[in-house]
C-alpha cells in the first residue's frame, strides 16, 4: 500500500475513487441504454425527469432503495443474500487491475518540517504483473453469483436461469482465453501497462518477411496486429457479461426473468451494477489490448511536453497530473464507444437458441480461436520485428 | 515477528483448512461445493502470498472459476436425495470408500512423515524472478524441460479421464436408471 501516511491514504482515496467511477457510471448507462433503445425503436424513452430524463436515474434509485425487500418462503436465506453482494466482487476487483491512465509521479517536497519521497501513484487498484490472467481469474468467479441466485431463491426459473448461466459462461470462457493468446504472443507480457506502451508510436509498423513495413494511416494498435482474435474476444465478452444475443439466463420470454426472478430493489439493482461491470471491464480490456488502452492515437503526449508546450514551467507533479487526467478522458472515450457498441447490438441481434449458442461456443468460436494460436505463432516464427 | 505475509499466511491458511474441513463435514452437498469454492481462492491468495500470481491466476481461472462451477452446477441439477441414497447403500461400496480413504490417509501421513524427520531442503528461489513475466517463463521452462515427463503423463491422464467421462455418460444403470 505505501511507504508511510501520505501514500496509504492516497492509495486508499484512490481505491474508493475506481470503485465509485464503475458504480457511478452505471446510473449513466442505464439511462443511456433506455434512451438509445428508444431511439432505435422509434420512440422517446424516459424524457419525463430533468433535462433529457436524466434525472429519471435519481428517481429510479430512490424507488430503489425504498422498496419493501423481499425474501421468498422456502429460499435459502444465506446464499439468497449473498448473491447479489457476490455479483458486484468480481467486477470491482477486475476493473480495478486494469490501468485506466498513465501514473502520477509525485516529485520529492517538504510538508510540516517532514520529508516526502518521490512517490508513483498509478491509476490502478493494484497491480500484480500478470495483469490479464488475474482478470480473468477473478471476472470468472461471476458465475458463482448467478448461481447462488438460483439456488437461493427456490425457484425452478431461477435455477433454470443460474444452470444455463452457469454452462455458458465456462463455454465461453474457453473461446475467451484462447482467443487472447494470440495477441499476448505478439506483445509478450501479461502486463497492461508493458501492453499499452507497445502500442504507442505514431502509425502502424512491423516487419514483415524482412522487411519493413509502415502503414502511416493506422494507429499503432493491436487491433490491426490481431483483427480475428480481437473479434472472437469481443463476441465472447458478451456471452460473459450475459448481454443480448447472450443472455439466456434471464431470457425474459421463457424464464420471467431468469435468475433474478425473485429479487427487487436494491438486490436487484447491484445485479445491474454487477452486469455493467462486466461490461465495463470488457470495454476496457478490449480497449487495452486492442484500441491503444489510454493513449491517443497519432499524437504522443508526455508529462515533459505537457509541462513545457501546453502550458509553459508548470510545476513537474500538476503536469503529471494534468497527463493523466487527459489519458483518463481518452480511456473513458474508448470505452464509452465500446459501451455504446454493446446497446447498439441489444437492439440488432436476436437471442439465440440455447442449441445454437452452444454450437456458436465449441463448434465456432472455440476452432476459429485455436486457428488465430496457430497463425499468430508461425506468423511470429517467421516474421516478426 | 510477525510480519503482514506471515499474518497474511495464517488468515489465509485458516480460511482454506477450515473451509476444506467443511467440504467434509457439511451435510448439504451444495455448501460443500461452495466451501470447495471458498478453499481454492485462498489457496490462489496463498500463491500470490508466495509471489506466483501467474499460478494464483491460473488456479482462480481453472479450479474457482471453470472446475467448482461445473461441481456446483451439477450438485443442483441432481436428486441429491435419490443420488446419496443409492451412493452410501451396501456393505461392499463402505468396505471399498473405508479401504480407499484410508490408504489414502496412510500415504499422506507416510509423506509428511517421512518429509518431517529430515531437514527441509529448500531450493532458494531464483533471484531474477523479479518480474512476474520472468517467473512465469522460468515456470513454462521448467515445466517444459524439467518436467516435461510427468507434464505430459498428466496430459495424458486427463485424455483419458475425458474419454472416459463420455463412455461412461453413454451406458445406462446405476443411478442413471429412467424408473424414478
Amino acid at each position: 500500500m505505501g511507504k508511510d501516511a501520505f501514500e496509504i491514504t492516497l492509495n486508499i482515496v484512490k481505491m474508493i475513487l475506481i470503485f465509485l467511477v464503475m458504480v457511478q457510471l452505471v446510473p449513466v448507462l442505464v439511462w443511456a441504454e433506455r434512451r438509445v433503445s428508444g431511439f432505435m425503436q422509434n420512440r422517446f424513452g424516459p424524457n419525463r425527469i430533468g433535462p433529457l430524463g436524466l434525472m429519471q436515474l435519481l428517481a429510479d434509485a430512490v424507488k430503489f432503495l425504498f422498496k419493501e425487500p423481499f425474501f421468498p418462503a422456502k429460499g435459502v436465506a444465506a446464499m439468497y443474500h449473498a448473491a447479489p453482494v457476490m455479483a458486484l466482487i468480481p467486477g470491482a476487483l477486475a476493473l480495478a487491475a486494469i490501468p485506466l491512465s498513465s501514473a502520477v509521479i509525485v516529485e520529492p517536497f517538504q510538508w510540516l518540517g517532514r520529508e516526502f519521497g518521490p512517490y508513483t501513484f498509478l491509476a490502478q487498484g493494484y497491480d500484480f504483473g500478470v495483469g490479464i490472467v488475474m482478470v480473468l481469474g477473478i471476472s470468472s468467479l461471476g458465475a458463482y453469483s448467478l448461481l447462488m441466485a438460483g439456488w437461493g431463491s427456490s425457484n425452478k426459473y431461477s435455477l433454470l436461469g443460474a444452470v444455463r448461466a452457469s454452462a455458458q459462461m465456462i463455454s465461453y470462457e474457453l473461446a475467451l482465453g484462447l482467443s487472447l493468446v494470440g495477441i499476448l504472443m505478439i506483445y509478450g507480457t501479461f502486463s497492461f501497462q508493458e501492453m499499452i506502451n507497445q502500442q504507442l508510436g505514431q502509425a502502424l509498423h512491423f516487419n514483415a518477411l524482412g522487411k519493413e513495413v509502415v502503414i502511416s494511416w493506422l494507429p499503432n494498435w493491436g487491433i490491426f496486429y490481431n483483427p480475428l482474435g480481437a473479434l472472437i474476444f469481443f463476441c465472447a465478452t458478451f456471452a460473459e457479461s450475459n448481454r443480448l444475443p447472450f443472455d439466456l439466463p434471464e431470457a425474459e420470454g421463457e424464464l420471467v426473468a431468469g435468475f433474478h426472478t425473485e429479487y427487487g430493489g436494491f438486490a436487484l439493482l447491484m445485479f445491474y451494477i454487477g452486469e455493467y461491470g462486466h461490461m465495463m471491464v470488457a470495454s476496457a480490456l478490449v480497449t487495452v489490448f486492442y484500441l491503444g488502452g489510454y493513449t491517443m492515437p497519432f499524437y504522443e503526449i508526455t508529462p515533459a511536453y505537457v509541462q513545457q508546450a501546453w502550458f509553459g514551467g508548470m510545476h513537474p507533479n500538476w503536469a503529471s497530473l494534468l497527463t493523466g487526467v487527459v489519458f483518463a478522458l481518452v480511456m473513458l472515450v474508448k470505452v464509452m464507444l465500446l459501451l455504446w457498441v454493446f446497446i447498439w447490438v441489444r437492439w440488432t441481434l436476436p437471442r439465440f437458441r440455447y442449441d445454437h449458442l452452444m454450437d456458436l461456443g465449441w463448434k465456432t468460436m472455440l476452432p476459429w480461436a485455436l486457428f488465430n494460436t496457430i497463425l499468430t505463432a508461425a506468423w511470429i516464427a517467421f516474421s516478426w520485428r | 515477528m510477525l510480519t503482514s505475509t506471515d499474518f497474511l499466511f495464517y488468515v489465509l491458511a485458516f480460511i482454506s483448512v477450515f473451509f476444506g474441513a467443511a467440504v467434509v463435514i457439511a451435510r448439504n452437498p451444495i455448501y460443500s461445493a461452495m466451501s470447495l469454492v471458498i478453499t481454492m481462492i485462498s489457496v490462489a491468495f496463498l500463491f500470490g502470498a508466495l509471489d506466483a500470481w501467474f499460478l494464483a491466476g491460473v488456479q482462480l481461472i481453472v479450479y474457482a472459476g471453470a472446475v467448482t462451477v461445473l461441481f456446483v452446477m451439477v450438485l443442483m441439477l441432481f436428486d441429491l436425495k435419490h443420488e446419496m441414497k443409492t451412493f452410501s447403500k451396501g456393505l461392499l461400496g463402505n468396505g471399498v470408500k473405508l479401504i480407499a480413504s484410508g490408504v489414502t490417509l496412510g500415504m499422506l501421513l507416510v509423506y509428511i512423515w517421512s518429509t518431517y524427520a529430515t531437514e527441509p531442503t529448500f531450493k532458494p528461489l531464483p533471484p531474477a524472478a523479479t518480474s512476474s513475466i520472468k517467473a512465469t517463463k522460468d515456470l513454462a521452462t521448467s515445466l517444459f524441460t524439467d518436467y516435461i515427463f510427468a507434464f505430459e503423463a498428466i496430459g495424458a491422464l486427463l485424455l483419458i479421464i475425458a474419454v472416459g467421462a463420455v463412455t461412461l455418460s453413454r451406458i445406462t444403470g446405476g443411478t442413471h436408471h429412467a424408473d424414478s
